[in-house]
């Protein structure tokens, strides 16, 4: 029976082409629009490290003014200090832990022909390759000891490898930036996490950087931060004075497994802060934060509001084109009592009817889908046209097959919740009380 | 007029017509606050930054050789350009208005860290800063050469004068005429003493989102390092032509170093304001959809509702309705059914704004944007009937009599 | 009153012509009750169509009330009818979301008189009928008769040169029927002139002269029957 209320229903359609078509089209549109934001959105609070996002932990202290939250209400600042970084990190007192900031650098290819050129690099300790799992085509990061020995290692990223070493295994082969000679000990393979979680101070949605270089290189060298530093108090002037300030400018991420090892890292803290307490420093209560990725992400406000407001307005469109539907369905419904009185005279029952129209709107629904998996496309390409200059947006415009179900999904649901009251009215209409006027 | 009898009509059989009512309140809602949050973001954009955005661009200059002598190879980067042909003035700063990255610093009137700061955005410049910004001083002088000095990092002292923006005067002394804010003191970091010697109309800062966009600072100060960046006043009309040439002047003067992130500020703009003119274009594009699907709605139902009701027109023909009288009683039925329908959508609208300023911070309707709506959907609706309304008015009045 | 001379009607489709009503010719004065007769597809629908005005006719003459109603437009022909015809139809025709007191204002709203006026009207013509007290009903509450009832009163309330009526009691049972009839009856007896188009004879006896219609022509093979005037 159902492939003959399929049937049926498909035979309506032709019959009534205008009709279907207006009810096709406009479930179409407010899918599209309604699966357009909810893309960016689900790309934008999607998970950039399911495997590892509740074991990865972004740490704040408050070193912060003690006339003047960092942010109101009485939030700790975003990132830390030089001072408090470099302590949490001797401590080692989580299992894996990792400090780094954004900086950058000035690759000087050794061929004559080639124009020296700025990239973008992330001055970090050894610990950010395994605690964030990247992939890595050739080598690897450095280790603990290359830290404490200041070694110019490097890890570059395969476009760097291309450009340089010809994609080769540059494993071991010399690097210069500004003026410095480098070791590769590592080519790292494509890694895109979205949101950028390990640094969304300076942008969730940047490109991961070009070149990766130990902490201990850069501030030896004197490399200044690219990223945001905020500054509370006064202080002297020089190099010295910057890294013992209450500068804030560098990212602090640990790796607990368990509430165990948590709570144990928080008391570390806290027994940190107060240490740092009586030598006169952290002058606001005690506010130590210990947020997984998630919830760091959810803390940020990654998604943008108005992501959030185009949310409530999509859907709020696809309410538009639902009473639109239902409309459109009772005009049909109403127009064929007709044939339904013909039908329950000939032995229909009201189940029957109710499956014919159901399975109907069905149909008309699973039409409207698959057009609207097109008007998303659409949708998307137009978001894309709109922020053009910016290549992570190709990535929060990707229809992917878990998006392209959801959009025929919602398409059928709501077609078919559309379809409710007016089946119910068609499932009421009398045997034989409209064949006298045929 | 038959209002009596139309309204009582539609109040007996509610159905179809409070769908179409439904859908016009829903409709008017989206439209009345997206329409808000257009207003909204197009009165941001379109905040002059003060600058001559017309005719300045600005590039970094990243040198790496670690043996340059940053002072000497900026002053004479500085004097180059400052004599190239087509070039008004020049300058080496930190940062420019919607650059959205910058400095900014916490100003006090009392050398006390314990009081509120307000903060400001600071520019670093030398006495050619007016003129290459293009700002004009309202009150007071501009830096004399002999004020500007090389910033000392070891030193990390401040100069002691600055030029401020009319806004910052204002939120620093509001009870002062501009002309009494001269020479008025105030305090940068903690303690360090900084007088106002000029004052200008406006300058904004570096980030467009910020509550504190039109204060900034002037500090006659250079920084000399190895990352400079350079913004150049243009004469009118000669922008784009000697964009390339200076690029490739400063490229190829021998030092070692790449030139990028040039741009002009009507890219800086663009890109400042990003978000908000794609929002606006999107929820132009959802407000013009919408009003379509709710019209085209319209005219199906409406059509379904004249061609249910052929006996009924034929009848009142007989009775001596005129065509003209048929096309008003459909128009002013759909006229009581769109009444209903935005003045549900008026409280929708409302209501719906006010949880959005509660949640979202946005501004609240301006009040000429809920009538501005009601006629719009008033007039979509009588568009859409119009064309089901005619075709009633050619129902025969001979349909009366048929027996069928 | 009514004068119809060698009225024709004619069908035109791409291939066949339809002469629906041919040298109809008809005469009916003030105070008078005619009915019209005659088979089905007769022609007596046509008649009723172009006395009414509902259609326009190929070729002859009609006035009605002395004014030649040819070359009218489509808004002087409505005017006409709402002023000079009352209508009552086979199937009543009552808007069914309208109650009475809506039911019979309708023509009168088209009429453009003011509130006051319409309910002066209104009240009198229900009285009439007699259903004054069932203003608020809605016709699915009233039975086939008082539905016609509520017709009969919607077609007097503009106070119309003649009644025109088709078939009238054809949806009705005989008891109905005859209170329908009776009241048609008493109208006429009181100064309304009726026309009445039926099939059924025992109808036809109702009315004080009667007209038999045969393939688009009055018949001439059966006499014009003048019924006594009904005294009163």
């Amino acid at each position: 029976m159902f492939r003959y209320y399929v049937k049926l229903g498909l035979f309506s359609i032709r019959k009534n082409p205008i009709l279907s078509a207006l009810m096709v089209a406009a479930i179409a549109v407010g899918i599209g629009a309604c699966m357009t934001i909810i893309n960016v959105d689900y790309v934008m609070s999607g998970n950039p490290i399911p495997h590892k996002s509740d074991v990865l932990y972004h740490v704040q202290l408050d070193s912060w003014d003690p006339n003047d939250a960092y942010q109101d209400p009485d939030l700790p600042p975003e990132q830390v200090t030089y001072l408090d970084g470099t302590a949490l990190l001797e401590a080692g007192q989580a299992r894996r832990q990792v400090l780094s900031f954004k900086s950058s650098r000035i690759v000087e290819p050794q061929g004559e022909d080639e124009r020296p050129f700025q990239v973008i690099s992330r001055s970090t300790s050894a610990d950010f390759f395994p605690m964030f799992d990247t992939p890595f085509v050739y080598g690897g990061g450095w280790d603990k000891s290359a830290d404490d020995n200041e070694e110019n290692v490097v890890v570059i990223n395969r476009e760097i490898n291309e450009r340089l070493f010809g994609g080769e295994n540059s494993v071991g082969r010399t690097l210069v930036m500004n003026d410095m000679p480098y070791r590769v000990s590592g080519v790292m393979d494509i890694w895109e996490p979205l949101p950028k979680f390990y640094d969304v101070n300076n942008g969730p949605f940047e490109d991961v950087e070009e070149v990766f270089l130990p902490l201990s290189v850069s501030i030896a060298g004197e490399h200044g931060s690219s990223g945001n530093t905020s500054c509370w108090n006064a202080r002297e002037g020089g190099r010295e004075a910057f890294l013992n300030s209450e500068c804030i400018w560098l990212q602090f991420w640990v790796e607990l497994h368990g509430a165990s090892e948590r709570q144990e890292y928080m008391s570390f803290l806290s027994a940190y802060v107060e240490t740092q307490k009586e030598l006169g420093r952290f002058p606001r209560p005690m506010n130590n934060r210990l947020n997984n990725v998630m919830e760091w992400m959810e803390y940020e406000e990654v998604v943008a509001e108005d992501v959030n407001v185009l949310l409530g307005l999509a859907y709020m469109f696809l309410i538009v084109c639902l009473l639109n539907t239902i409309g459109l369905l009772l005009a049909k419904v109403a127009r064929r009592t007709g044939d339904i009185s013909l039908r329950r005279a000939l032995g229909a029952s009201r189940q029957a009817i109710f499956s014919q129209y159901i399975i109907e709107a069905g149909v008309i629904g699973a039409a409207g889908g698959l057009l609207g998996v097109g008007t998303t496309w659409l949708g998307l390409q137009g978001i894309k046209a709109l922020y053009g200059e910016f290549e992570f947006i190709a990535r929060l415009v990707a229809m992917d097959w878990v998006v392209i179900l959801a959009a025929i999904g919602l398409a059928i649901l709501s077609a078919l919740a559309a379809a409710l009251y007016p089946t119910w009215r068609a499932c009421s209409v009398h045997p034989a009380s409209q064949l006298k006027a045929l | 007029m038959e209002l009596g009898p139309i309204w009582r009509a539609l109040m007996r059989n509610k159905t179809s017509y409070v769908l179409i009512a439904l859908q016009i309140a829903v409709t008017m809602a989206i439209m009345v606050n997206a329409v808000n949050i257009i207003q909204e973001r197009s009165q941001q954009m379109a905040r002059p930054t003060g600058v001559d955005e017309a005719n300045i661009f600005y590039l970094s200059s990243v040198v790496f050789d670690p043996d340059a002598d940053f002072e000497v190879q900026i002053a004479a980067d500085l004097d180059a350009i400052r004599n190239f042909p087509g070039v008004h003035n020049a300058i080496l700063s930190n940062s420019v208005p919607l650059h959205g990255g910058g400095w900014s610093e916490g100003l006090r009137l009392e050398p006390d860290p314990t009081l509120d700061a307000t903060g400001s955005a600071i520019f670093f410049t030398d006495e050619h800063g007016i003129d290459t910004f293009g700002i004009d001083l309202i009150a007071g002088r501009n830096f004399e050469p002999g004020e500007v000095t090389w910033y000392d990092f070891d030193a990390g002292d401040w100069p002691a004068i600055t030029i401020v923006t009319a806004a910052m005067a204002e939120e620093m002394f509001p009870d002062l005429a501009l002309d009494d804010v001269l020479g008025k003191t105030m305090y940068i970091h903690d303690t360090k003493p900084i007088q106002i010697i000029g004052i200008t109309e406006r300058m904004q800062a570096a980030w467009s989102g910020w509550s504190g966009v039109e204060r900034s600072m002037l500090i006659p100060s250079m920084r000399g390092s190895s990352g400079a960046r350079y913004v150049i006043r243009a004469e009118p009309g000669y922008r784009d032509e000697i964009m390339p040439q200076i690029e490739e002047m400063l490229a190829s003067s021998g030092a070692d170093r790449i030139i990028r992130n040039m741009r002009t500020m009507e890219e800086a703009r663009a890109r400042s304001y990003l978000e908000d003119s794609s929002m606006v274009t999107i929820l132009t594009f959802i407000v013009i959809v919408l009003t379509a699907i709710t019209g085209l709605g319209i005219v199906g139902l409406a059509s379904f509702s004249v061609a249910r009701r052929t006996k009924q027109i034929g009848t009142r023909r007989a009775l001596g309705a005129t065509r003209p009288a048929i096309l008003r009683y459909f128009m002013l039925e759909n006229f009581v059914i769109s009444t209903v329908g935005v003045t549900g959508g008026a409280i929708i609208a409302i209501g719906i704004n006010m949880w959005m300023v509660d949640a979202f911070g946005l501004q609240r309707i301006a009040w000429y944007l809920i009538p501005a709506a009601m006629v719009t959907l008033w007039l979509v609706g009588q568009l859409a009937v119009y064309g089901p309304a005619r075709r009633a008015t050619m129902v025969s009045p001979a349909l009366a009599t048929r027996s069928v | 009153m009514l004068s119809m001379q060698n009225v024709s009607k004619v069908y035109r489709t791409d291939t066949v012509e339809t002469h629906a009503l041919r040298e109809f010719s008809l005469s009916v004065d003030e105070g008078e009750f005619v009915s019209v007769t005659g088979p089905s597809g007769s022609g007596k629908t046509t008649f009723l169509n172009i006395a009414g005005l509902l259609e326009e006719f190929s070729s002859g003459a009609y006035q009605l009330d002395g004014r030649d109603v040819s070359g009218l437009n489509d808004t002087e022909r409505s005017k006409l009818r709402n002023e000079k015809i009352g209508f009552i139809f086979q199937s009543f025709n009552l808007i069914p979301e309208l109650d009475v007191f809506d039911n019979v204002d309708v023509p009168l709203r088209y009429r453009g008189f003011d509130a006051a006026e319409r309910k002066k009207r209104i009240d009198r013509v229900l009285d009439i009928v007699g259903l004054g007290s069932r203003n608020k009903h809605l016709p699915s509450q009233l039975s086939g008769g008082q539905q016609q009832r509520v017709a009969i009163a919607r077609a007097l309330a503009g106070e119309p040169r003649f009644l025109l009526a088709d078939e009238p009691t054809g949806n009705l049972d005989s008891h109905m029927a005859d209170s329908v009839m009776d009241l048609l009856s008493e109208i006429n007896r009181d100064g309304t002139t009726i026309i009445m188009v039926t099939h059924e004879p025992s109808l036809a006896s109702r009315a004080n002269r009667n007209i038999l219609v045969l393939d688009g022509q009055v018949s001439t093979s059966e006499p014009e029957l003048h019924l006594a005037a009904q005294s009163g």
